[in-house]
């Protein structure tokens, strides 16, 4: 059987996704990531609906908001999210053509982005204090402290998985042919950056 | 020498899909944060950021976590995310009075 499946599929070694039979049609990862995957979504999911229900109580006060708040910083933060995203990916597509070196580079360039994500929310947070924008300010800054601080702790921690997969590349814990890890850790760093993509929009954009 | 081809093919296809999925966010991106800038309170402009919303979530979940060829549930819930909450996002703002009246105590 494995010597068929072997001969269908050339095993992790075209960079495609789609001719990984351990992947194709299956859980990406492993489950447990999984359950932590819906479980911060539900999180963030709590989050939306209280935003929904103090828009609509609160409307003069979210429709200023945004205004008053730094969108060139929400814009590069989701510009060093989406970038790390894709660099996570790449880094994928190398481990997939056995290139464990380039594997690694890509993803200090995620981590990187990472990085540049929590220095723009620190300068982002000082120049808030700076305009007077404080967590009790109104109803709008603090559920916006309340998600972006919450986002970024999960940015911290998911940052520090991508190092851990580093040293699980340089060490051959994830090779060409085993690197479900590694897997499951590029879905939990999409998760955090999708999780972004619905709270730029909700907090800079729309009024 | 052919299956080396077919690899190099490959390879060039998943990295042009990647390449150009990475420019398309960051231009919706750009948009987003113009709109932000220049556009006023209303309806038309709340659709147009649901449907940026939903469009980029989608090519986030089928090209970099690459859920277009994962377990069907796991798609089902995770697609189903980002359809709900965008049309969430608009009706909250079609119908916010009424969802004030029903939610307060």
């Amino acid at each position: 059987m494995n010597t068929v499946t072997e001969s269908m599929f050339p095993l992790n070694g075209c960079g495609l996704v789609r001719n990984e039979p351990e992947t194709v049609n299956k859980i990406p990862g492993n489950r447990a990531i999984w359950v932590g995957i819906f479980a911060e979504l539900t999180e963030f999911a709590m989050f939306f609906i209280v935003y929904f229900i103090a828009k609509a109580h609160y409307p003069e006060q979210f429709n200023q908001g945004p205004l008053q708040l730094n969108t060139l910083a929400g814009t590069l933060n989701t510009f060093a999210l989406i970038s790390s995203s894709y660099f996570v990916a790449k880094s994928l597509a190398a481990i997939r053509v056995n290139n464990p070196e380039q594997s690694i580079k890509w993803l200090w360039r995620a981590v990187m982005c990472g990085a540049i994500y929590l220095i723009i929310k620190v300068w982002e947070y000082h120049w808030n204090v700076d305009q007077g924008i404080q967590t009790n300010t109104n109803k709008f800054y603090t559920l916006y402290y309340y998600m972006t601080f919450n986002h970024l702790l999960h940015v911290g921690w998911a940052s520090g998985s991508l190092i851990w997969a580093i040293f699980g590349l340089k060490s051959g814990r994830y090779t060409q042919k085993n690197h479900l890890g590694l897997t499951a850790i590029a879905c939990y760093w999409h998760m955090v950056d999708l999780a972004w993509v619905i709270i730029f929009p909700l907090l800079y954009v729309l009024r | 020498m052919f299956n080396t081809r077919f690899k190099v093919r490959l390879k060039f296809e998943k990295l042009k899909t990647l390449d150009i999925s990475w420019i398309m966010l960051m231009l919706i991106t750009l948009a987003n944060a113009l709109v932000a800038e220049t556009a006023d309170k209303s309806l038309f402009i709340t659709a147009v950021i649901c449907f940026s919303i939903a469009f980029k979530g989608r090519r986030i979940m089928d090209y970099f976590m690459e859920l277009n060829h994962a377990n069907k549930t796991i798609q089902l819930f995770m697609r189903g995310y980002f359809y709900v909450f965008p049309l969430l996002i608009f009706l909250a703002d079609l119908f916010s009075e009424p969802l004030a009246a029903i939610t307060a105590l």
